[in-house]
């Protein structure tokens, strides 16, 4: 009723000035939405910054504060985001999906076992690297096999060049498993900087560009690191809570490089993944009202499941709180569970992406 | 006819014997095991008139490093060592790379677009320049660590200190601590 009365009122103050008003209604939200953009940009190059400063400073603190803190959290949005974008029919991607999720199920499967034959004697170490290829070239595989069948569902697409880029990959992989597993190690929080720039060309496309020029300063913020960082003495691994931190940023792998500087790098990005996953795409309205079940297709639709929707988010509650529980009790060790355990929400990343291309 | 069949056994003769007389010729001697570079750090060479025992002075972190390096000795080996340690791995790797060749060239066949084309080309240019580049920086490398010893003679004579860089070395056995100094033109031990 107040829009009403209002537009009749802008109505009849153009006639009696004689004046058209159209420039003044949409210079106002013009002005907000540019204003909104510059103040999203400030954000995002601020927390850059910010997350470099304190990883480059305090790395080992920031990575044992921030993995307490935002570990459980992160995959929690990330769940709740999955959720939101399933489909509540599969339909024409049936096959896609049952491609991903026995993917999912069967790589976190075999990668979790991985140590726990290895610390059951079933293999020696020695065997390690090639056991880290095999499941290396599985995960290449799937991927390669999940890029050509979403290629196929539009017949605009030719895809086919997945399949020479996966072997080349997968030739890679075996020269250097371990590497090629650490490179995975520092990429993969990246990907929550693809899937924010997927979510703002479809829900916020006046934000992309400015979200383009901040990512522009991350290559320029790891510069600057690397330039502080890479003849900065080592940090001291005289725990084991510190050593497990050096070795998982690389250090026995890249033994020339400052174990400070690969700490601080990848903390760094840790942090961006942190900061996408639980401040950026909630904000923008990506996983919807957290609190609300209606927001995910599977529980609105008419045949779904909204109390089976609920009651997996209320156990992804609880796991967070068992999770902090753990890390409060032994860090080490619950640290150390939790990235064994958290390749699956790696490998989830993967389908939703590729849904989102 | 007789006599070219004789000719020939005779040289099948001579030419199998060869594989039998190889059994002579005495066994290799297993070469000595080598050393593995473990560090590499800097060096100063310090004439003093005042000390009366040649000191080797390391410092606290150094000598932590070289404690880590020799700990880690398996783990310090470079990727190329890496590589080339296991040969299943390679043959692995070769295989994938055989199939991303084919495969890239089945995809160019069979999308003839000159999009496509150009990208495969630009890649092919891309590594091009890229070993192009390997080649110039190397040229713009610094100078071998023989240089920074060169002056080592003549700063003994003045009096002068000398600084260069420096592998630290583990070999096998017992022996004492050795030093060498990379010298042009010096005669390698044994030699006259």
């Amino acid at each position: 009723m107040a829009q009403v009365a209002n537009l009749r009122y802008v109505d009849a103050m153009e006639r009696a000035a004689n004046i058209s008003m159209t420039a003044w209604t949409d210079a106002r939200p013009n002005d907000r939405a540019r204003g909104s953009v510059r103040l999203f940009a400030a954000v995002l190059a601020a927390s850059a910054c910010l997350s470099a400063i304190l990883a480059s400073w305090l790395p080992l603190q920031v990575s044992i504060a921030t993995v307490f803190l935002f570990a459980g959290p992160h995959n929690w949005f990330e769940a709740r985001y999955f959720l939101m974008r399933l489909p509540a029919r599969f339909g024409r991607s049936r096959n896609f999906f049952a491609v991903a999720f026995a993917g999912i199920f069967i790589l976190t499967l075999a990668y979790v076992s991985l140590p726990l034959l290895y610390y059951a004697n079933v293999w020696s170490g020695s065997n390690w690297p090639t056991a880290i290829a095999t499941w290396n070239t599985l995960l290449l595989l799937w991927l390669g096999a999940l890029v050509l069948m979403r290629g196929k569902q539009n017949s605009r697409r030719d895809w086919f060049w997945a399949l020479p880029v996966t072997f080349a990959l997968c030739a890679l992989n075996w020269l250097a498993p371990d590497l090629f597993s650490l490179a995975i190690v520092y990429l993969h929080p990246l990907v929550a900087l693809w899937f924010l720039d997927r979510h703002l060309r479809r829900t916020r496309p006046e934000w992309l560009r400015a979200y383009h020029r901040c990512l522009l300063v991350l290559p320029f913020l790891i510069m600057g690191m690397l330039w502080q960082l890479a003849r900065a003495p080592s940090l001291s691994d005289d725990n084991g809570l510190f050593w497990r931190i050096t070795q998982h940023a690389g250090a026995e792998l890249l033994p020339s490089v400052s174990t400070h500087l690969l700490v601080s790098m990848h903390v760094f990005l840790e942090l961006l993944h942190y900061g996408v996953w639980i401040v950026a795409l909630p904000l923008i309205g990506a996983t919807g009202a957290v609190w609300s079940v209606r927001t995910i297709p599977l529980a609105r639709h008419r045949r779904g499941w909204p109390k089976l929707i609920g009651a997996v988010l209320v156990c992804g509650l609880f796991l967070v709180a068992l999770l902090w529980i753990g890390f409060s009790a032994n860090y080490a060790v619950t640290r150390d569970v939790y990235f064994a355990v958290a390749i699956a929400h790696v490998l989830a990343e993967a389908p939703f992406l590729l849904r989102m291309i | 006819m007789k006599r070219t069949i004789l000719i020939c056994a005779a040289g099948l003769l001579l030419i199998a014997s060869a594989v039998f007389t190889f059994g002579d010729i005495a066994r290799p001697k297993p070469s000595p095991e080598a050393g593995k570079v473990i560090f590499h750090t800097g060096l100063e060479i310090v004439p003093d008139a005042k000390v009366y025992e040649a000191r080797l002075q390391i410092s606290q972190q150094t000598l932590q490093r070289i404690r880590e390096a020799t700990a880690n000795t398996s783990a310090n080996q470079s990727v190329t060592q890496r590589i080339m340690a296991s040969g299943p791995r390679t043959i692995m790797a070769g295989l994938f790379m055989f199939l991303a060749v084919s495969f890239a060239g089945v995809w160019l066949a069979r999308s003839g677009q000159r999009r496509n084309q150009k990208i495969a080309a630009g890649l092919v240019l891309c590594m091009a320049v890229l070993g192009a580049a390997a080649i110039i920086v190397r040229a713009n490398a610094g100078p071998p660590g023989s240089f920074y010893w060169k002056k080592l003679p003549d700063n003994l004579t003045k009096g002068e200190s000398t600084r260069g860089g420096l592998d630290i070395e583990i070999v096998p056995g017992d022996e004492q601590i050795k030093l060498i100094v990379p010298m042009k033109g010096t005669k390698k031990p044994g030699e006259e």
